[in-house]
């Protein structure tokens, strides 16, 4: 068996969870009894040992930032609602990951699926390309062509930044 | 009566389910209308409900019945309930016997058969002896209408006070200088955070001041007699050195003392000199010298106190003084201690300056404390930013000889992580906990407060407290919760002492006769309904001395306890039990072992006309049966218990063909 690594809580952040609390949908944060009532109805969680919210949210409040932002789990919540519907604490789960999400996204931690959907976005204005192919079939059955290419999302982008976070 | 011949009821009890789904009472009451004597034998789903005492009652007199058996549950249970049934319907209450057939039959089997044989064992047994009790008559005795509180803590402070309001005179004996106990030393208390004293000094006042009140501090309880109703008790005051009257309070004597000691009540964070108050609003309130450190006292010389006072209230000629008190009820209200940190040597209290119990932590954070309020770590003076708080500190650990929780801990550290929070809000605390309990009004609240205002609970009891070179505390610990293994360099560690029964506990115990429970706390008369009350009529206790609680549950305690003197008190006079010794003169040869071996001095042997006999003293006498069982003459009898009536039950147990 591995040795099991001792954490220096002198490196981690005691920061971290008042950060988590000052973003929208963090507020609540620090309400958790990990009382693991988030985890147990969680249909990620049943199908995939990496996204756990109740462990996820007591690494965040002992302060594992690092891990918290790097590792890809927060990315995980299907955002459901099941956890935020029985919470006893209403701590209110999906919005606290959207939270810890929009942490990870300003400190360039994002998850590769969606940093690919941001840029076809940020290209096409879509999730994903039309071609002639498509607007031939549009044509076919009596409706408009669209434009292949969407240009005022990459201006949007432009404007609020969004663009050099993602891209 | 007893020459009559014997007609008897038996009244098998179901108890619902509690026996019937064991025992089959049907056969046993089938089995009992068998029994030589028996006249009647009845079943009932339960004998106690007012059906079931209606058709005893009943019986008694359509089938003229002199003798009444119950098979049931335990007498203490409801024992008094079919003796007052017997006695309603004209049959002497003593002429009734109980069988268990719940407690000590039906609960503790699984066999039904072998259940029903020894139900019916217990009823035959039973039947032989109700054949031979007597009626006995309960004697009268006047009522001493005063209460002692031992102890003036919150706990006592209170009971005097409901006792003395209700029109009672109240003595309060209070081993320490002044009234206030433990809870005069806290801060602020939880969940509210008011000012401990703010709330406690007033009452304290009051105590000194009412006119029911007779406050006697500095003083011990030496000896104990009597009974409920009509005790004695023997108080030794110590001099205080100082007369009350003439004490203005200016404190030149402090001045001038030069002896400096470790302060009590800052449990030794600051000095005192040996003439002093023990804190500013202490009650009584004026100097006291201590006598085991003045220098005049110990060596002679000195008064430089008596030199300088300008009210000449130093008094050295002062003695000792023994009282005798005649109450008719006693609280015991003796409080708690503090477990001893020095004991858990893994967490190095004692030897690590910046490791602090919950009582240190409360005097640095008080106005009053070294400090004046400020939380600072005692080896450089510096502010501590980060602070852990230790849970389960001589509480829950066998360990230590406690294994019961202490209740109080959880919440005290969730009010002291909130006042550092309060005092240092950029700090960073951890509180080290086995599991959060916070049972009470408002303190989920307190404790979700605490949480939400960064106070990081973790949980996972550290094993060790270790010391870097500059005097940082490293704590590695699992946190449970995520399963990961925390290295953690603190400033300050306040360890969660948990409450210990005070030590002293044990020589009043004796005086009193009371029961101890396994975890050291004064046993009460019964866990649930009965929790004011000891097993010795008359005395009553309330707050820690009975477990560990909080000052709400504390306070409600002692308005039980004193609900329940006032309710002896506002007697006239009270039934004494007639289940007592008697001495058969004849056969006593003065020989002394029933005197030696009893436990409340109720039998004596005396000089008479026939030589050294021994004498019960009734009132005295609480028929344990000890001097019985030590008489080698077999002159001492229990009334209820006699030689006659036990052997015929235990030959009704071995020889049931004897019987039948």
């Amino acid at each position: 068996m591995k040795k099991k690594e001792i954490i220096n809580m002198d490196e981690l952040d005691p920061q971290f969870k008042y950060e988590i609390a000052s973003q929208p949908g963090g507020e609540h944060i620090l309400k958790c009894v990990q009382c693991a009532t988030c985890s147990s109805g969680c249909p990620v969680a049943s199908v995939s040992d990496k996204f756990n919210p109740r462990r996820i949210i007591r690494m965040a409040v002992l302060g594992l930032k690092d891990v918290v932002l790097k590792e890809d789990f927060v990315w995980y919540c299907a955002a459901c609602y099941t956890c935020s519907e029985r919470c006893p604490q209403d701590v209110r789960i999906p919005d606290l990951m959207a939270a810890i999400r929009n942490i990870a996204v300003k400190e360039g931690s994002i998850h590769p699926a969606y940093r690919e959907q941001g840029r076809l976005i940020g290209e096409l204005g879509r999730l994903y390309e039309v071609t002639e192919f498509e607007n031939e079939r549009r044509e076919k059955l009596g409706l408009p062509k669209v434009k292949e290419k969407n240009r005022e999302i990459a201006e949007i982008y432009g404007c609020t930044g969004v663009g050099k976070v993602v891209l | 009566m007893s020459k009559n011949e014997p007609r008897i009821g038996v009244y098998v009890c179901h108890c619902g389910l509690n026996i019937g789904a064991v025992v089959d009472v049907a056969a046993v009451a089938t089995y009992a209308q068998t029994l030589p004597g028996v006249v009647v034998s009845r079943e009932s789903t339960y004998t106690c409900s007012d059906n079931g005492q209606r058709s005893i009652q009943e019986d008694i007199e359509t089938h003229n019945l002199n003798r009444v058996v119950v098979a049931s549950c335990s007498p203490r249970m409801h024992g008094d309930t079919f003796m007052k049934t017997c006695e309603t319907a004209g049959l002497n209450p003593y002429l009734f016997e109980m069988v268990n057939i719940r407690e000590q039959c039906s609960w503790v089997h699984t066999d039904k058969e072998q259940a029903t044989e020894k139900a019916k064992d217990l009823v035959r047994m039973a039947v032989a002896k109700v054949q031979l009790l007597e009626p006995l008559e309960k004697q009268k005795s006047a009522v001493n209408k005063a209460a002692l509180v031992v102890g003036g803590g919150v706990a006592g402070i209170f009971s005097a006070l409901y006792l003395a309001n209700a029109g009672i005179k109240t003595y309060v004996v209070e081993k320490k200088p002044s009234i206030g106990g433990h809870m005069a030393q806290l801060d602020k208390t939880f969940p509210t955070l008011d000012c401990s004293l703010c709330i406690l000094s007033p009452r304290m006042a009051d105590v000194g001041k009412h006119e029911n009140i007779e406050l006697i501090t500095y003083a011990d309880i030496q000896d104990v007699s009597g009974y409920a109703g009509n005790f004695h008790v023997t108080v030794k005051s110590n001099p205080r050195y100082v007369i009350k009257e003439n004490c203005r309070l200016c404190g030149v004597c402090a001045e001038k003392c030069p002896v400096s000691l470790p302060d009590e009540f800052n449990v030794g964070l600051k000095k005192r000199k040996a003439v002093y108050i023990p804190f500013p609003q202490a009650v009584p309130n004026y100097y006291l010298i201590d006598a085991d450190h003045c220098l005049h006292l110990t060596k002679g010389g000195c008064m430089l106190c008596q030199k300088n006072c300008p009210n000449d209230a130093i008094d050295f000629d002062q003695t000792e003084s023994v009282r005798e008190l005649n109450v008719g009820a006693i609280i015991v209200a003796t409080g708690f201690e503090l477990y001893d940190a020095t004991q858990k040597k893994e967490y190095g209290y004692g030897r690590y300056p910046n490791v602090i119990t919950n009582m240190d932590f409360e005097r640095w954070v008080s106005a009053d404390g070294p400090t004046h309020g400020k939380v600072v770590r005692p080896s450089d003076g510096n502010p501590p930013q980060k602070i852990g708080f230790i849970q389960c500190v001589g509480s829950r650990d066998e360990q230590e000889g406690a294994g019961y929780c202490s209740r109080i801990c959880c919440m005290a550290t969730v009010k002291q992580a909130t006042m550092l929070r309060e005092k240092y809000p950029e700090a960073e605390i951890y509180v080290y906990y086995t599991d959060m309990r916070t049972p009470g009004k408002g303190f989920e609240e307190f404790y979700q407060r605490g949480r939400e205002q960064g106070i990081v609970f973790i949980r996972g009891k550290p094993g060790e407290i270790e010391e870097d070179n500059n005097q940082n505390l490293i704590i590695v610990s699992e946190d449970t919760d995520s399963g990961l293994i925390l290295r953690n360099t603190l400033d300050l560690v306040v360890l969660a002492c948990g409450l210990r029964p005070p030590e002293a506990l044990e020589e009043l115990t004796q005086m009193l006769h009371l029961s101890r429970s396994p975890d050291g706390f004064i046993m009460e008369a019964h866990p649930k309904l009965r929790p004011a009350e000891t097993s010795i009529p008359g005395v009553f206790l309330t707050g820690c001395v009975q477990f560990p609680k909080d000052i709400p549950d504390t306070v409600a305690q002692s308005g039980g306890a004193a609900a329940m003197a006032a309710a002896l008190l506002t007697k006239d006079e009270i039934e004494l039990e007639p289940v007592r010794a008697t001495v058969d003169e004849e056969l006593c040869i003065g020989c002394g072992l029933c005197e030696d071996n009893c436990d409340y001095g109720a039998i004596e042997v005396k000089r008479t006309e026939e030589g050294m006999k021994a004498q019960v003293i009734e009132v005295a006498c609480q028929g344990c049966g000890v001097c019985a069982a030590s008489c080698p003459q077999k002159a001492v009898t229990i009334r209820h218990f006699t030689d006659g009536q036990l052997l015929a039950q235990v030959t009704a147990a071995l020889e049931p063909e004897v019987i039948l």
